[in-house]
Parts: C-alpha cells; sequence; structure tokens
C-alpha cells in the first residue's frame, strides 16, 4: 500500500463525544468532546483522522522485572494537531460536521486554514515514509523540536518512538531506550546497558 | 677385600647422605618452631584438601557478592562507571536525596508496603486486603511518598503499583541495617 493514495478529505467535522482511539493495558489515547477531525481518505474510504483539540497520551513504559520495576509512565497533553491512521471505523459514527462556530473555539477562522494545517501534519508525516502495510493503527504527534513522535500499535504490540525514548513491547518481551539506559527484558530475564 | 671395603664405603655415604637430610629436615622443624609456634606436617594429601575448601569458600564469596552488587538472579547489570567509588562526592544534593530517600523509609506502614510489593504489583484494594490495619486514605498518602522518593511507580492504565529497582535495594538495605544494628546491640 502507497502512502501517496491517502489524502486530506476538505472537509472538518467535530468529535461529538469524548472518545477513547486506542486502549491496551499498557497505554491509551484519549480525544475530548468538540475536538475538530480532518478526516484522511483512500479510495473514498475514511481511513483516519487529524484531530485538533484536547486529547491525551497515556503510556506505561514500565518493565518489569524481579530486581524491581525499571522506566516510568509517559503522559502528554494533546494540545497541538495530531495524526491518527487505522481503526477509523468505530470513529466515524462519533463525528458531525464542524460550524463556524466551532472552529472560532480551536483559534481557526475558516475550514480552509484547518485543512491546511492538516495537510502540512500530513506532509511531514509522509516525508519519511514510502510504502506501509497499514495494519493496526498509527499515531503521529508532534513534539516541541517540531519532529513527530510516533506509535504504532497492533493488539499487544506497540512500539513508540518519542526524542528521548523509545519503547518496544510484545507481550513479555519489552525494550526500553531513555537518554540513560538501554534495558532489554524477556520473560522477566533482563539487560541493562547504563 | 677392596670390593667389600668399596662397598661399606658406598653404605656409609649412602647413610651420612641420609642422616644429613633427616638433620636438615630436623633443623627446618625447629626453624618454624621458633618462627611460627607450633608446626605440623600435613602432608601434600591434606593440604590439597584444605586448598580446595578455601578455594570454594572465595568462590562462594565473590558469587554472593555479584549477585547482590551486580548479578541479579535471573538477569545481568552491566554498570559503566565514569568514576571511581572512591571519587565520589557527598554533595548537598546526593545528601538531600539520600535524606528523601530515608524520610520515606522512616516508617513502618510504608516498609510494610515495599515489603508487599515485593512479590508483585498490586492495586490498591489488594494492598488494601493485605494490610488492613492502614486506613485508605494513609495508604494512598504513604504511595503518594513512596512514588516521590523514586521506591514506588504506578502504572497510569491499569493502575497498579510496583516497586521499583531503587525501592527493591533501599528496602533490602534498610532491613540489613537494621540487623545489623541489632546484632550489634545484642553483642
Amino acid at each position: 500500500m502507497i502512502w501517496h493514495k491517502y489524502q486530506i478529505d476538505n472537509i472538518v467535522q467535530k468529535v461529538s463525544q469524548d472518545l477513547t482511539l486506542w486502549h491496551t493495558e499498557r497505554g491509551l489515547v484519549k480525544i475530548s468532546r468538540d475536538s475538530l477531525a480532518v478526516p484522511i481518505k483512500q479510495n473514498n474510504h475514511k481511513k483516519g483522522y487529524i484531530f485538533h483539540g484536547e486529547g491525551k497520551l497515556v503510556l506505561d513504559a514500565i518493565i518489569e522485572t524481579t530486581e524491581g520495576a525499571i522506566g516510568k509512565p509517559i503522559e502528554e497533553e494533546l494540545k497541538k494537531p495530531f495524526l491518527m491512521l487505522g481503526d477509523a471505523e468505530k470513529i466515524n459514527g462519533n463525528l458531525e460536521i464542524a460550524s463556524k462556530e466551532d472552529l472560532a473555539k480551536m483559534g481557526y477562522k475558516d475550514k480552509q486554514e484547518v485543512i491546511s494545517r492538516a495537510q502540512k501534519l500530513f506532509a511531514q508525516f509522509l516525508g519519511k515514509r514510502g510504502i506501509c502495510k497499514n495494519r493496526g493503527v498509527i499515531f503521529a504527534f508532534p513534539n516541541k523540536n517540531g519532529k513527530l513522535d510516533m506509535l504504532i500499535a497492533k493488539g499487544s504490540k506497540i512500539v513508540y518512538k518519542a526524542a528521548a525514548t523509545v519503547f518496544i513491547a510484545n507481550n513479555d518481551n519489552v525494550i526500553l531506550k531513555t537518554p540513560q539506559k538501554v534495558i532489554l527484558s524477556k520473560h522477566n530475564k533482563y539487560f541493562v546497558i547504563a | 677385600m677392596s670390593e667389600e671395603f668399596r662397598e661399606e664405603m658406598e653404605k656409609l655415604r649412602e647413610e651420612i647422605a641420609r642422616l644429613k637430610e633427616q638433620i636438615r629436615s630436623l633443623s627446618e622443624k625447629e626453624e618454624m618452631k621458633r618462627k611460627h609456634g607450633i608446626y605440623i606436617d600435613i602432608g601434600n594429601r591434606v593440604r590439597d584438601y584444605v586448598e580446595d575448601i578455601m578455594e570454594c569458600v572465595a568462590e562462594g564469596i565473590h558469587g554472593e557478592l555479584e549477585k547482590s552488587v551486580l548479578i541479579g538472579p535471573r538477569g545481568v547489570r552491566i554498570i559503566k562507571r565514569r568514576e571511581p567509588l572512591i571519587e565520589e562526592k557527598e554533595t548537598e544534593v546526593t545528601l538531600s536525596k539520600t535524606a528523601e530517600i530515608m524520610s520515606a523509609l522512616s516508617h513502618e506502614h510504608r516498609l510494610k508496603i515495599l515489603k508487599e510489593l515485593l512479590s508483585g504489583g498490586k492495586y490498591i484494594n489488594e494492598l488494601q486486603e493485605k494490610l488492613s490495619e492502614i486506613t485508605t486514605s494513609t495508604l494512598s498518602s504513604h504511595l503518594k511518598v513512596l512514588e516521590e522518593a523514586g521506591l514506588v511507580v504506578q502504572e497510569k492504565v491499569r493502575g497498579r503499583y510496583l516497586i521499583t529497582m531503587p525501592g527493591r535495594a533501599a528496602y533490602k538495605m534498610a532491613i540489613r541495617t537494621a540487623k545489623f544494628l541489632e546484632r550489634g546491640k545484642m553483642e
């Protein structure tokens, strides 16, 4: 599946109720009611969204070992626009067309301004990628350095890459990289490189 | 006659050499006695046996040290020290951090919480069941203190409390110190 087949839709919607976009026992992504959503389409099917509003990312980047836990939870308030690709079906029924007032609440003067901002984020997201099998769900969150923190999840498999942290989990197999150390853990056995 | 004489001379030389060896050995023993008090010749086999035992003891001590300091029973920690331990300075920051950790440990309830968490992560209601003498609000405030000191971490999604690696080390250190002091009092 080639990314250029995806395109930003020409409509702006708003979230009609608080939604949990992704949730496992290790993490979750939420978006609050009245946040704006611009659909990402592929062959006229909605495959994802670019959201802008009040969102939250929580990820327990913690490894349990027999010698104690290593790592800490990550909690990010998502106030900048962020991208979600995959698992769009469950969101489609919780959106309605955004009015001018809804756009104004988020500081936009018109629909086109929202769409162009969404396109800018999407272009940044596409910048580094050519081909993707598009399974599971992908999130891209702009960080304070102007780059994108990525979260890719499918079932219990998680890959999170941020400026300071890399967290990869597949059931009991976990890798955590912080600025100070790298921890590899498999079935309670672990290895720390500091 | 001369042949008999030669044989006799040879026997005498051998006897002299044996006696000389005995005298040398005796004088060595005398010298050892003078230096170390008592000298017991335990023979090579006994000496090897004792050496084997000493080697086993040394290996045991070395293994225990590695287990408790560097290598966990189910994992390996590689520690790359930037500075030797001797050069580590007790700065104001390390002292205040030490005080913070000691303060977090300085409550029987908090030590009990850490002990419960040694066996694995627990939800607050599980802790409440195990530590029924502590009220829920007190338990929460104790957990907050432990969390702030970095001895405990709470999962934000599931809500379980986990003892951290420093938390485990601090708990063990506190227990060992208490045992050491108690033993000192008895002696």
